[in-house]
């Protein structure tokens, strides 16, 4: 690279406005048309975790979740936002309430004609520890509200990292008509620290970051076909990467409708020899992306 | 003339001038290696050793700051007790278990070290329980000045990246501290043994020359070294982003600094990170933070990508910097072979003589700003921090910032060192910075050390950085000003609480305190998006690719 592009790929990285950097209320605002955001159950409403404070643990106003109305190329779109540094993300009773409220709220709208846009901004660990089955009980409505919903519009579901997408919600997630991701994202079922403490640090060493990321990354589970889109870290790239995942319309079929596809790529998979993330990718490859 | 010359001999006739040669000798001799072959098999080295040395020998065992000989030192664990043992060990970084298990095991007995980080705890404990006797704790430069003067290694255990034959030695990037403890210990009848990655026929370049080796040893794994200076900016908080904008502003820019060494952690990789963007907004570039004394430190990449540095002059290197080393032959001091040569002790000396600021954070500092990193339970030592946080009072050249210190009037004045120390008023856990006492004193105490160890000397300070604002305590007129400027900038600590408002209103006008907002600088603007580089992804685009970050700070 000549020293002149060089400088201009700088002042291009300088440019760029980090979407990991955001928290969940810049996150929306910066998917909606610029101007469009509006906020419902905003954190003067005072919508809070009852249960928290009984734990001993200041709740916060708006629960860690921010739903959000506006436009996506002036069409009227819902963004539900999770904050990652609250909680970890986690769904309690309120935060998922919302979420599955929301979509709900959509739905209606969708089958009275008049189409919402839903994105999904998926930054969690999953249920909420402390909330338990409360929480289990909303992220159960929040899938059933994903799968009414996406016979309407499609559901684009964003994972941009740092805390990635877990437990529950990583159901929710795998549920979405196309998925986006950074190379930060991280998308699994159990998250490393829990496979280290159940199954010990010979089964998956949690502080290992490569190991981690090349098991369940973004960039491993865009290569294996489990999610759509492989982004860099900008948000500009990201909104526009979710309006031309609304633009493509409905998918032909729903990733978890290829019921037939993934029980097939699992019986390729033989669980006597462990497999590391390129032997999964050696494996799937033909369906999958290399 | 020749009666004096008759006399003399006559004097001396019965003493010989030749032991520590002899000894040496004899140890080579006991050993059996035919005689030229300077190659040593690994398979034997528990057995070597158990042969060259002998009980109550100083042995130097390269520990340092980053690389580590961790061949040797795993051999020298396995030697037999009955044999050798009560050695006296010279080690500037204890960051081994196996360091420690040869105090537990009796082979070694005796201490002298610079820094004890991750052993810190376990370095106390041997002490508490008697098997460990400490002769000093130093800073680096002055354990490597006593192995010159009366610490002299018998034995010295170094590492370097390869060897030919000969004994050559090529350290590689991380050269740090290996010439130096060769030095002392082969220009003294000492025997030096290397432990290298591999043996080649022709060494990339000759860091330490094959006359002063005495073995070679090729190690059964590459040589162990750490990471220490990486900070990941994704961790660095906006309280951090606001005291590196008053740093620039307040201290830089006002005292036009050009020259100068970072200590390591998330405050100064700020200011680095601010440099493009918040100094270049400012239109300093050129006119501060030129030349360095730094470890190579990802997080100044985007300030020489964008032309702020003229040249870096290193203590060690750091893992993942090396091509992007190689590729900036203009700023950083590289061999014919085009990599690093970095060097602890003549860094050290540049960064006490050669630059006018070192600045760097404190875990806690007193009324006088002493301060401290040390905390109870555990015995850090202290590393290289004190050497470049201190003024050095035999400088005698000048320059603009060194003179721009001087506040007396009289025919005879000084300049100097700028000493600026970064505190955070409070930290993580709601634990006050800034204190009555430090912890250094109880520690100093239940370690039996003759004073107190403290990092910093508030003497040495001319600035104090919070927050809440800058104290210029270079400006200040007597101890009591100085407690009065510190408590002024301490916010809710207990010292700051004793801050009396219309002192604090006099000192702020007559400037020796400053308030963000003085210096023009908007707690407002203080956001991480000022930040050059806000992640490690970020630092390796910024090279072009040419920083491989460690597998750990890599979240992709």
């Amino acid at each position: 690279m000549s020293a002149v592009a060089a400088v201009r790929e700088h002042r291009q990285f300088l440019g760029r406005t980090s979407f990991i950097e955001m928290g969940a209320r810049e996150r929306a605002r910066a998917i909606l048309d610029a101007g469009s955001f509006r906020e419902l159950l905003g954190p003067f409403d005072r919508l809070k975790s009852p249960w928290l404070p009984l734990q001993g643990i200041v709740a916060q106003s708006d629960d860690g979740v921010v739903l959000a109305r506006g436009t996506l190329d002036g069409r009227p779109a819902l963004v539900a936002a999770i904050e990652s540094i609250y909680q970890g993300g986690s769904m309690g009773e309120v935060s998922g309430a919302k979420i599955a409220g929301a979509l709900e709220l959509a739905l209606r709208d969708c089958e009275q004609g008049k189409p919402v846009l839903p994105v999904l901004l998926l930054e969690t660990g999953g249920v909420r520890l402390q909330e338990a089955n409360l929480g289990l009980a909303v992220i159960a409505e929040i899938h059933a509200a994903i799968v009414a919903l996406r016979r309407h519009v499609p559901v684009i579901g964003v994972i941009s990292g740092m805390v990635g997408c877990f437990g529950g919600m990583s159901l929710a997630a795998a549920l979405c008509s196309r998925l986006i991701v950074t190379r930060q994202a991280r998308l699994g079922m159990n998250g490393p620290e829990v496979i280290e403490q159940e199954a010990g640090i010979a089964e998956l060493d949690a502080s290992d970051r490569a190991l981690v990321w090349s098991l369940i990354g973004g960039e491993q589970r865009y290569a294996v076909g489990l999610v759509d889109e492989l982004l860099e870290d900008d948000a500009v790239a990201i909104a526009a990467s979710v309006r031309t995942a609304f633009a493509q319309g409905l998918p032909r079929q729903e990733r978890s409708a290829q019921v037939d596809l993934y029980l097939e790529r699992l019986a390729a998979i033989d669980p006597q020899r462990p497999l590391d993330g390129p032997g999964l990718r050696a494996l799937w490859h033909g369906a999958a992306r290399s | 003339m020749g009666m004096k010359q008759t006399a003399g001999e006559a004097a001396h006739a019965g003493r010989s001038w030749t032991t520590l040669r002899d000894a040496k000798a004899r140890r080579l001799a006991a050993l059996g290696a035919p005689a030229g072959n300077k190659v040593l098999e690994a398979r034997a080295m528990v057995e070597t050793l158990q042969k060259l040395l002998q009980p109550g020998d100083r042995v130097a065992l390269e520990g340092n700051n980053q690389k580590q000989a961790d061949f040797l030192s795993r051999a020298l664990v396995q030697v037999d007790p009955q044999k050798i043992h009560d050695l006296h060990l010279l080690i500037s970084t204890i960051s081994r278990p196996e360091h420690l298990t040869l105090f537990e095991r009796g082979i070694a007995r005796k201490l002298d070290f610079s820094f004890a980080g991750p052993q810190s705890l376990r370095v106390a404990q041997l002490l508490e329980d008697g098997k460990l006797e400490i002769g000093s704790i130093y800073t680096y430069v002055e354990l490597y000045a006593r192995m010159f003067i009366d610490l002299t290694p018998h034995i010295a255990l170094v590492c370097a990246e390869k060897a030919d034959a000969q004994g050559n030695l090529y350290t590689g990037p991380n050269t740090e501290d290996t010439p130096t403890i060769v030095e002392a210990t082969a220009f003294r009848h000492g025997i030096v043994i290397a432990q290298v990655n591999e043996l080649v026929d022709e060494l990339p370049r000759v860091d330490i020359p094959g006359s002063w080796v005495d073995f070679v040893v090729v190690a059964d794994k590459p040589f162990a070294v750490e990471p220490l200076f990486t900070r990941d900016p994704r961790h660095i908080t906006e309280l951090q982003v606001l005291m590196g904008m008053m740093v620039i502003r307040g201290i830089y820019e006002r005292h036009g600094v050009t020259s100068l060494n970072h200590g390591i952690g998330f405050d100064t990789a700020a200011i680095e990170l601010l440099l493009p963007t918040y100094g270049e907004s400012l239109g300093l570039k050129g006119k501060i933070c030129r030349n360095w004394a730094l470890n190579p430190h990802p997080t100044l990449i985007p300030a020489i990508e964008s032309g702020w540095v003229e040249s870096v002059h290193c203590f060690g290197s750091e893992v993942g910097m090396e091509d992007y080393i190689r590729a900036r032959p203009d700023i950083f001091f590289v061999g014919a072979d085009g990599s690093l040569r970095s060097n602890r002790v003549l860094c050290q000396l540049a960064g006490q003589y050669g630059v006018d600021l070192f600045i760097g954070s404190t875990l806690q500092m007193d009324a006088d700003a002493n301060s401290s990193t040390v905390t109870l339970g555990r015995l850090a030592g202290f590393g290289g921090a004190p050497n470049m946080g201190h003024d050095p009072k035999g400088r005698r050249h000048s320059s603009a910032p060194w003179l721009n210190m001087i506040t007396a009037d009289a025919p005879v004045v000084r300049g100097r060192k700028l000493v600026v120390q970064l505190a955070e008023t409070f930290k993580k856990g709601g634990t006050p910075t800034i204190v009555e006492s430090l912890d250094a004193i109880e520690v100093g105490k239940k370690s039996g050390m003759p004073i107190a160890p403290v990092m910093i000397y508030g003497d040495d300070v001319s600035h104090v950085v919070t927050e809440e604002g800058i104290a210029y305590l270079y400006k200040t007129d007597s101890g009591e000003e100085r407690r009065a400027a510190v408590a002024a900038i301490a916010g809710a600590t207990p010292i700051g609480l004793r801050a009396d408002a219309a002192r604090s209103a006099a000192l702020r006008a007559r400037g020796v305190i400053a308030y963000p907002e003085d210096l023009g600088v908007s707690p407002m603007a203080a956001k991480r998006s000022l930040l050059a580089a806000r992640s490690i992804e970020d630092l390796a685009a910024w090279s072009g690719g040419l920083y491989r970050p460690p597998a750990r700070f890599r979240s992709w």
